[in-house]
């Protein structure tokens, strides 16, 4: 095969760079990311326990969700997955095979 | 184009109607791709892909990806864009008199949104949000959280009935998965119809609380529903696709008008000439407002299934859980596992994955009628919606130009292992 001047460029590049590094550097960055995302979990959890921020730590507590299931009155009175929730908050989910399919008939390789 | 946050986006925001799989939310900007390749390797499904002999690579099709955004992310040279934005649609919207703009915001995004002013990452920022949202001219503070708490009632309800039913005719499968994460469900939908049965009917809690302004919050604030234009502001990119589901139209409009992502709300922010860090905190308007702390950890992996265990122990045991902490569940990334043992009733299997290539593995579990579990949380991104595609970027991945260099030289030199 013969080398073009781009290819022969990266090669050096490939060399030099592992001449300079004895540590697998992806692995480093991936440890880095989720070092980052750590940060914003940690701060998650603080708000929960911090009543100063959240009074309540479970949803059935909230008084505004008594509010809504309320037998007597409330929006949502026949209770949680009750008539009205279903005509609401809940849906159905459409099978997206065949796009899938479609696509893998023109010759797209993914991964599942 | 318009530059946000670091991240390039189209201006066009799609109208009613539009069909979501025929949308590139996320695309590569070949003329700055590097041929790195760390795109790819972020890729659940493998949806991005090089297209050329300069392994310039591109998102092959919108039905292929699930518009995570992980690709944009991780991308070390700014190379990815969004394809949808609202901003400019949503600004008009604020502007006009008659339109009642209502704020839904995701719990993950305060922890997010304060990166873009300076703050330590991770940093709190919920009160001066919802100050920062009162300032921008939304009408109602209302917030996502409130129905992540209102998700709880109805997802822990429908597991406690499938629990229940089991051995009946008719009966709903086991496990049931969680339906929150958009990129989850739309990933399900292409690569595993036949476990839709065991996907929680609920919508997500974006997919509630758009109903409920537009019926609930108008009626208690005296509104004309059809006045209502609902912002869902999102630490995520797929959620622009879920709000164009056509079949969320269950208030009898459009449930969820516009989605924008921390970053937008932040650039908005700064466009409106809104001096961020010093707002006051601010609560929300309660009627669809207030929340607990069983709706905040919805941002984290293993979030919502700690939230429904402190609500189905409670139910199935008819005892009060003492200590809210359940901190087995909770998960920095990976596939995680745990049996909650509730007295009066026995055991809880439950597992909790973050990453389409971790719920694979569950999925094939499920498919085969291996899994043991009575519920399992699927988030499509590593971590959480806390590490979400349209969260403010970790400043790690662009700023050193080392690292990226030898991002390249890796993938040149695994390249060429291959070949040889």
């Amino acid at each position: 095969m013969k080398m073009k001047r781009r290819s022969f460029l990266k090669a050096c590049g490939v060399m030099t760079g592992y001449a300079v590094l004895s540590v697998n550097i992806a692995s480093e960055a991936f440890a880095a990311a989720m070092s980052f995302v750590a940060s914003r979990q940690k701060s998650v959890y603080a708000a929960d326990a911090n009543p100063k921020i959240y009074k309540f730590r479970k949803s059935q507590n909230n008084p505004m969700i008594t509010k809504i299931y309320n037998k007597d009155g409330g929006f949502l009175h026949d209770g949680p997955c009750g008539h009205k929730s279903h005509e609401l908050l809940h849906t159905e989910y459409i099978d997206r095979s065949a796009k899938l399919s479609a696509l893998k008939a023109k010759g797209y390789k993914l991964n599942f | 184009m318009r530059l946000i946050e670091g991240v390039m986006y189209r201006n066009y925001a799609p109208k009613d109607g539009t069909d979501p799989d025929r949308i590139t939310f996320v695309q590569v900007d070949a003329d700055k791709c590097q041929a790195c390749g760390a795109c790819e390797e972020v890729c659940a499904t493998g949806a991005i892909q090089s297209i050329n002999d300069d392994e310039i690579h591109q998102v092959v099709d919108p039905v292929a990806c699930m518009n995570c955004g992980q690709c944009l992310t991780n991308c070390p040279y700014g190379a990815i864009y969004e394809g949808v934005s609202f901003v400019d649609e949503l600004f008009e919207k604020l502007k006009d008199p008659d339109t009642i703009v209502v704020s839904m915001p995701a719990p993950s995004v305060r922890y997010g949104l304060g990166e873009c002013f300076g703050a330590a990452t991770g940093t709190y920022v919920g009160g001066k949000m919802h100050a920062a949202l009162r300032k921008l001219g939304f009408n109602y503070i209302w917030d996502t959280e409130f129905a992540a708490d209102v998700t709880i009632m109805e997802e822990g309800t429908e597991l406690i009935d499938r629990v229940k039913e089991q051995g009946e005719k008719d009966a709903r499968p086991l496990p049931q998965f969680t339906s929150c994460c958009p990129g989850w469900i739309k990933f399900a939908e292409t690569f595993y119809p036949d476990l839709m049965p065991n996907l929680s009917s609920c919508k997500s809690p974006i997919g509630m609380l758009g109903p409920l302004a537009k019926t609930y919050g108008a009626k208690e604030t005296d509104t004309n529903p059809k006045k209502i234009y609902t912002v869902s502001i999102m630490p995520c990119i797929a959620k622009k696709y879920e709000g164009i589901r056509p079949e969320l139209t269950d208030s009898g409009f459009s449930d969820i008008d516009a989605t924008i992502n921390t970053r937008e709300l932040a650039y908005m922010i700064k466009k409106a000439g809104i001096d961020f860090n010093n707002l006051p905190d601010q609560d929300p308007d309660p009627v669809l407002g207030e929340s607990t702390g069983a709706a905040t950890i919805f941002g984290n992996s293993g979030g919502v299934m700690e939230a429904a265990l402190r609500l189905a122990y409670e139910v199935l045991s008819g005892e009060k859980l003492n200590d809210p902490n359940i901190k087995v569940v909770r998960t920095h990334e990976g596939i995680k596992t745990a049996d909650i043992n509730v007295p009066n009733f026995g055991v809880v299997k439950v597992a909790i994955a973050s990453g389409l290539k971790n719920a694979a593995k569950i999925c094939d579990e499920v498919r085969a009628g291996k899994s043991p579990y009575h519920f399992i949380e699927i988030m499509t991104c590593p971590g959480g919606c806390v590490n979400g595609g349209g969260q403010p970027l970790d400043p790690e991945i662009q700023a050193s130009l080392f690292r990226s260099t030898v991002a390249q030289i890796n993938r040149r030199f695994r390249a060429r292992k291959i070949k040889a």
